[in-house]
């Protein structure tokens, strides 16, 4: 036992030595790509089989892909490993920290190697669906590359539609439709529920996503767009949103009351505990493989208006990264968001492909051919708007969700929930504006 | 274990107190046989808490600025967030709820399986088999167990036609939740220092007891938990530090929700430099649960000797 381990250690040690020794000069460029996986075991398998093509194919560089656990474990891990003067040379990062990274300096520009590839930003930007712009796109620079996106979307069980008398292959459009739909699926034995009509995810960070998608569909805009330190939380849109949530516990009393979290959810909707839900089309991959029924998806209802955030990662450079390595990252960057491997990733996780031509290829038609519900989410993006990005997003969309959860737990009605959000975060971006938008001239 | 470790530095110290100018040449031979764990500890634990410190004094006062003296400025921060105060709460509901019961509970599965016979080993077995469990799977097993409607705790009370609470998901019931898990976790890892302690019990002790007419709550009163005083002085220690700093379990279920209900101290720490970026605070944050573990430790501590010495008097 000691000496095998021992035998490893021997050879993994030869094995760094002649990979460092400067008899081989010519060795590959090493980069690292650090990269998070939605909890899901053949993802991290799927992205080694990708990073081995790369290299099969790119004998000049050598990518060694690091499992990093979560987007915030990722955010963790590469501060940690910039700390340590040792970036890795890419990151697939939450889209929506690319803000917060590039106002506190730890991502590059990536102007100049669009440059240097001889195209202008609107571009390099136009092969991807403008939806994603907003994420990307900060003051009129690129600081990241979509990798794979998702959108907010319903999910119904089709056999309990007709059960209910409800027609699937009409799915509710309209807040109306979806509140009545939502009471007419929900099951009683006495006072106990056996089935609820909706379950939609409430715990930190996708309760803020999804309550955001509402008020989108209530013609809200939840967020500055154009500046770091404004939302819009103590707003009609906004409270017409949360009182809608809110109304289907306590109203059409078709939602489980307090927070619910997203493996919940799921597992209720695939064990046919809960007759639609609302979660992201990310999931739809594990929901295609997993649903023992028929199911279909479909837009977000509307009360105002098709519109919903998008969500899910780009790859990024970390500041401290240059030379060599830069190149060889943004190789790495643009081979793996090129049309082919979008459409790979995007069959493999259930995930959009950010760029649009991947959708003009034969393996991604024949696929949306069989898969119609992999379509809608690709329609659904004509009405997509950027994810929910502030100065410090965790702690400002916290502020919301905290008020959200105490909502849905009946502790809070919407309107004083909505002003306490509001105070909390404008507390937490008062620094960010008192040295912008309220650094006034002296004299 | 403790015992041995303890009364060994007993010794030591009242050799010392017979022979002061030996002290320099002792000193010098326990650096030496100290120096290999002291650079280690030295490096991953002193020079850490010396840059605690340090980031405790300090923060940026623009996004992006480099680090700046602020003096108590992370302090005042840090008692002004109401945040602070609820993981503040939250944690000492926590600790009585979870060290008491956990401590009662070992007491009582010790007792019952303290003979050693083949049922017993298995009993012991299986109630110490949680602490074998990470903490991490653990929590992840306990997400199914918890899981609303279909989980395995709602699936029993629907057989009895009883619908349970949403058991992560409500304000008011999440953090007992979470300390249910706790002292399913604990409770068999505090048992093996109470079989320990009980085999230290003269069992002529119980004899003139029983001779003396005493029931079995007089003898529990009056012979076992005497006693067993030092163990459960050890015992409260090593619970209180587990109180502060494990929150793997936290991070798992409910990240500190719903709305800061299951927040605890150190996962507070971890939201301010993690997601707040806000490294002056959390050091701040760190160093008040360093001074609270500081305190409990030297007061049990010393409890704890004092009991050593009264049973050696």
């Amino acid at each position: 036992m000691t000496s095998t381990r021992r035998s490893i250690l021997g050879a993994a040690a030869l094995a760094a030595a002649l990979a460092f020794s400067p008899a081989f000069a010519q060795a590959p460029t090493e980069i690292e790509l650090f990269f998070p996986v939605p909890v899901d075991g053949q993802l991290a398998r799927d992205m080694a089989t990708m990073i081995k093509q790369f290299n099969e194919t790119h004998p000049a560089i050598k990518a060694t892909p690091v499992y990093t656990g979560s987007y915030d474990e990722t955010l963790i891990k590469t501060r940690a490993a910039m700390k340590a003067g040792k970036p890795p040379a890419a990151a697939i990062m939450s889209a929506n920290f690319l803000l917060d990274l590039k106002i506190e300096g730890e991502i590059q520009k990536l102007d100049d190697l669009i440059k240097t590839d001889g195209k202008s930003n609107d571009a390099f930007m136009g092969q991807f669906f403008p939806a994603l712009y907003g994420n990307a796109v900060i003051d009129r620079s690129v600081y990241g590359v979509p990798f794979h996106n998702s959108t907010p979307i319903l999910y119904i069980n089709a056999e309990h539609f007709k059960e209910a008398g409800l027609d699937p292959e009409n799915p509710p459009r309209t807040w109306d439709e979806f509140a009545a739909a939502a009471k007419k699926l929900t099951k009683r034995e006495g006072d106990r529920v056996t089935r609820w009509g909706v379950a939609i995810p409430s715990q930190y960070d996708t309760g803020g996503w999804l309550l955001q998608a509402l008020t989108y569909s209530n013609g809200g805009r939840w967020f500055n767009l154009d500046y770091a330190g404004e939302v819009y939380y103590d707003a009609p849109s906004t409270l017409g949103a949360l009182t809608f949530w809110n109304d289907l516990v306590v109203k059409q009393k078709a939602l489980q009351p307090g927070v619910q979290q997203g493996g919940a959810v799921t597992t209720a909707f695939l064990s046919g505990q809960a007759s639609m839900m609302l979660n992201s089309t990310g999931s739809l991959t594990f929901v295609r493989n997993n649903a023992k029924f028929p199911f279909k998806v479909a837009f977000v209802p509307k009360n105002l208006q098709n519109q919903v955030p998008i969500g899910g990662a780009s790859l990024v450079i970390p500041t401290g990264v240059d030379g060599e390595r830069k190149r060889a990252a943004w190789t790495l960057i643009n081979w793996m968001t090129s049309p082919e491997k979008s459409g790979w990733w995007s069959r493999a996780t259930g995930y959009f492909a950010p760029n649009m031509r991947a959708y003009d290829l034969p393996d991604m038609r024949a696929f949306l051919e069989k898969n119609p519900d992999a379509k809608v989410a690709v329609d659904q993006l004509a009405y997509a708007k950027p994810w929910f990005a502030t100065y410090k997003t965790v702690v400002v969309r916290k502020a919301i969700e905290d008020e959200l959860q105490a909502v849905l737990s009946g502790k809070k009605q919407p309107k004083e929930a909505l002003v306490a959000a509001q105070k909390t975060a404008d507390e937490v971006m008062k620094p960010y504006v008192e040295q912008t938008a309220l650094k006034l001239p002296t004299q | 274990m403790a015992n041995a470790v303890l009364t060994g530095e007993a010794e030591l110290a009242s050799d010392e107190r017979r022979a002061p100018w030996r002290v320099n040449r002792q000193l010098l031979v326990a650096l030496g046989l100290l120096a290999p764990s002291l650079v280690f500890l030295a490096l991953f634990t002193y020079w850490p808490v010396l840059q605690v410190l340090w980031q405790a004094a300090h923060n940026q006062v623009r996004a992006g600025s480099p680090q700046v003296f602020v003096g108590f400025d992370n302090f005042t921060g840090l008692f002004a967030d109401s945040a602070f105060r609820k993981a503040f709460a939250n944690n000492l509901i926590y600790a009585f709820g979870t060290v008491i019961p956990s401590l009662v509970l070992a007491l009582g599965f010790a007792m019952a399986l303290a003979k050693s016979n083949r049922v017993n080993s298995l009993f012991r077995a299986l109630f110490f088999l949680p602490v074998l469990v990470p903490l991490v799977a653990a929590a992840s097993i306990f997400l199914f167990i918890f899981l609303p409607n279909v989980g395995l705790l709602d699936y029993y009370l629907g057989k009895l036609a009883l619908s349970g609470p949403n058991w992560l998901g409500d304000p008011d019931i999440a953090l007992y939740a979470i300390m249910g898990l706790t002292i399913w976790k604990n409770a068999g890892y505090y048992m093996l220092f109470f079989l320990a302690g009980l085999q230290a019990v003269p069992a002529d002790a119980y004899e003139a007891a029983i001779l003396d007419g005493a029931g079995p709550w007089q003898r529990l009163r009056y012979v076992t938990l005497p006693y067993l005083k030092p163990t459960i002085g050890f015992v409260l220690v090593v619970g209180l530090i587990n109180v502060v700093t494990q929150v793997d379990h936290v991070f798992v279920l409910t990240k500190g929700g719903p709305s800061d209900s299951t927040n605890l101290l150190l996962f507070y720490v971890y939201q301010q430099a993690v997601e707040n970026y806000d490294h002056g605070r959390a050091a701040a944050g760190t160093l008040v649960m360093l001074a609270l573990l500081f305190a409990i430790t030297f007061s049990s501590l010393r409890t704890l000797e004092r009991s050593f010495g009264e049973r050696e008097a």
